[in-house]
């Protein structure tokens, strides 16, 4: 087996009496869908939170292609290449489509102190952020205004911007939140070819989604790592089966 | 040609068309308006560049509207006197050339405000208000208390300042110079606001977690505006001094902080050309107002609630009909 892009050494979180992440181990092996599933104050995203380095685990480890990563700020985690979308969406609104990506493609380069040429003539912005707005299906949009999308197509701006770091993992919360039925669809054949670009890992409600995507599911309960395997093992167990799924499964 | 362009060219010829008609007409005093209107328009710009851009909504622009202001006044004081500013490591004498007095003048206030703006923009919100206010009072009680310089009384300079081939005492030349000032920094920010660095900038204001997630550190971005909004405000400070050729601690005060945040907020914050038409609001109230009545301000304050009330993007905001944005 290859070595883990993401692998993450029994975390721990304990937020006074309440221990939100606790003793979490998970890898993301290159080329899957890794998806996270739990009810709602499971932890999720305070997990999410310590892996991007918003947030500082008491105890554990996260190292991201077999490096150490626990001592770096976010911006220097996202340089490295781990992408991010966020669980509401989070774009600038008043920046078009272009120059949203064109940020995403900025930050990615770490070079963000340019004084004199513009953005829009600056062609190791525009080029790279045309080709990742064009992946996600987004041509013809670059000039509107991020605010102006619909729910749908802010999701995939989200992930033209995460594409933009050219990362070597993601790490999607909840993508599939507020789509529509068919908005979903398209979103998860989306989603489902971005494994070739880098891993995914995956924090989502939507069980069908999960189910048409994960190579692997974990399940997280009360902060507790419950069971780890592929889809069939996971709808097969009887404990996720009683904590999680319930009626669903 | 877009409206905002339409807009940004009308303020501007009105500014400098005002000053020509003026000058032709023979009312020098009004050319000398319009030249306070162009400085103090100087000042809104710098802190629009770290308030309108970067949401950096600092309280104590005074201090390096006042540093700009001693710097010149004390080159020129020393000037005069002929006795050298301090001869520790080496004599460094006064000077009257203002092109040697200028880069003097971006130095002092870029350092304060890299001083500054590393302490304060650890904090965020109204405790930026309050911590950048603490340290342009700090500045300005220093000033007061410092008697080298004419303490609270300030400090006389008697002529204006030179620049090569100019009579500086001829108010349209001086008026030229400092319009001239304006369009520079004007063009600058318009440049910068669409490179790199004003991206970054602008995205950091709208979404700070995003900004981050895609790799960028906002302390690095935030305070390089700060300096450089500080630099272009000590500019304006040292203008300020030459116009009067005088300098006094008021130009530090935490009310002359809150006049260069009116000239923002009226003209449209974040608009390229809306200090300039906040700045030439206001001296133009203060002058038709000021001679009727010393409670003049008590109009200014309804035309300041109209403006936050119904177009919060200024009268820029207003004429260009859109709410908040860009220029």
């Amino acid at each position: 087996m290859h070595d883990a892009i993401l692998d993450i050494r029994r975390l721990r979180k304990a937020f006074g009496a309440l221990t939100a992440t606790d003793d979490v181990s998970l890898t993301l092996y290159p080329g899957e869908i890794h998806a996270l599933i739990g009810p709602n104050g499971a932890g999720k995203s305070t997990l999410i939170k310590q892996i991007v380095g918003e947030l500082r685990p008491d105890a554990g480890e996260v190292r991201f292609e077999g490096q150490r990563i626990d001592g770096l700020d976010a911006a220097a985690r996202a340089r490295l290449g781990l992408a991010r979308s966020f669980q509401v969406s989070s774009v600038i609104p008043d920046f078009t489509v272009l120059q949203n990506v064109c940020l995403a493609v900025q930050g990615g380069s770490g070079r963000s102190f340019g004084f004199l040429r513009p953005i829009l003539s600056d062609s190791g912005l525009t080029e790279p952020a045309g080709f990742h707005i064009r992946q996600v299906g987004l041509d013809g949009r670059e000039q509107i205004a991020a605010g102006a999308l619909s729910h749908g197509e802010r999701r995939k701006l989200e992930v033209a911007m995460a594409l933009a770091l050219r990362p070597r993992a993601f790490l999607l919360d909840e993508p599939m939140a507020g789509m529509g039925t068919e908005g979903a669809g398209q979103l998860v054949s989306l989603l489902s070819g971005l494994r070739t670009e880098a891993p995914i890992l995956l924090v989502e409600h939507d069980m069908d989604a999960v189910f048409a995507l994960a190579d692997r599911i974990s399940v997280l309960v009360y902060g507790r790592i419950v069971a780890t395997g592929s889809v069939d093992e996971i709808r097969a167990n009887p404990e996720v089966r009683r904590s999680y799924l319930g009626e669903e499964a | 040609m877009s409206r905002i362009a339409v807009i940004n060219l009308a303020t501007l010829g009105l500014l400098i068309g005002g000053a020509l008609t003026a000058h032709l007409t023979g009312h020098a005093f009004l050319v000398t308006l319009a030249t306070k209107a162009a400085i103090f328009a100087l000042a809104g710009v710098g802190l629009n560049f770290a308030l309108g851009y970067g949401g950096l909504v600092s309280f104590g622009h005074a201090a390096f509207f006042g540093i700009g202001g001693y710097v010149t006044g004390i080159l020129a004081s020393h000037a005069m006197s002929g006795q050298p500013l301090t001869t520790l490591p080496y004599t460094m004498n006064g000077t009257n050339e203002m092109l040697a007095i200028w880069p003097m003048v971006l130095l002092v206030s870029g350092l304060a405000a890299l001083a500054i703006g590393a302490l304060s923009l650890r904090t965020s919100g109204v405790y930026f208000i309050m911590v950048t206010l603490a340290f342009a009072q700090m500045i300005y009680w220093f000033a007061v208390g410092w008697p080298a310089y004419g303490g609270e009384d300030g400090l006389s300079f008697y002529v204006r300042n030179a620049f090569p081939g100019v009579q500086t005492m001829q108010p349209l030349s001086w008026f030229l110079i400092c319009a001239g000032l304006l369009l520079m920094t004007l063009g600058f920010t318009a440049v910068v606001m669409r490179a790199r660095f004003g991206l970054a900038l602008q995205a950091a204001r709208r979404n700070t977690q995003r900004t981050v997630a895609v790799g960028i550190r906002p302390f690095g971005i935030r305070l390089t505006a700060f300096v450089l909004s500080a630099m272009i405000t000590g500019l304006a400070g040292s203008l300020y001094a030459d116009l009067n050729r005088f300098v006094s601690p008021a130009m530090l005060s935490w009310y002359m902080s809150g006049e260069i945040m009116v000239f923002v907020i009226l003209g449209g914050v974040g608009r390229l050309v809306g200090p300039v038409a906040g700045a030439m609001l206001f001296v133009t109230m203060e002058h038709l107002l000021g001679g009727i009545s010393d409670y003049w301000q008590v109009l200014l304050g309804l035309v300041l609630l109209g403006v936050v009330l119904w177009s919060p993007g200024g009268i820029v905001g207003m004429l260009s009909g859109r709410g908040r944005g860009h220029a």
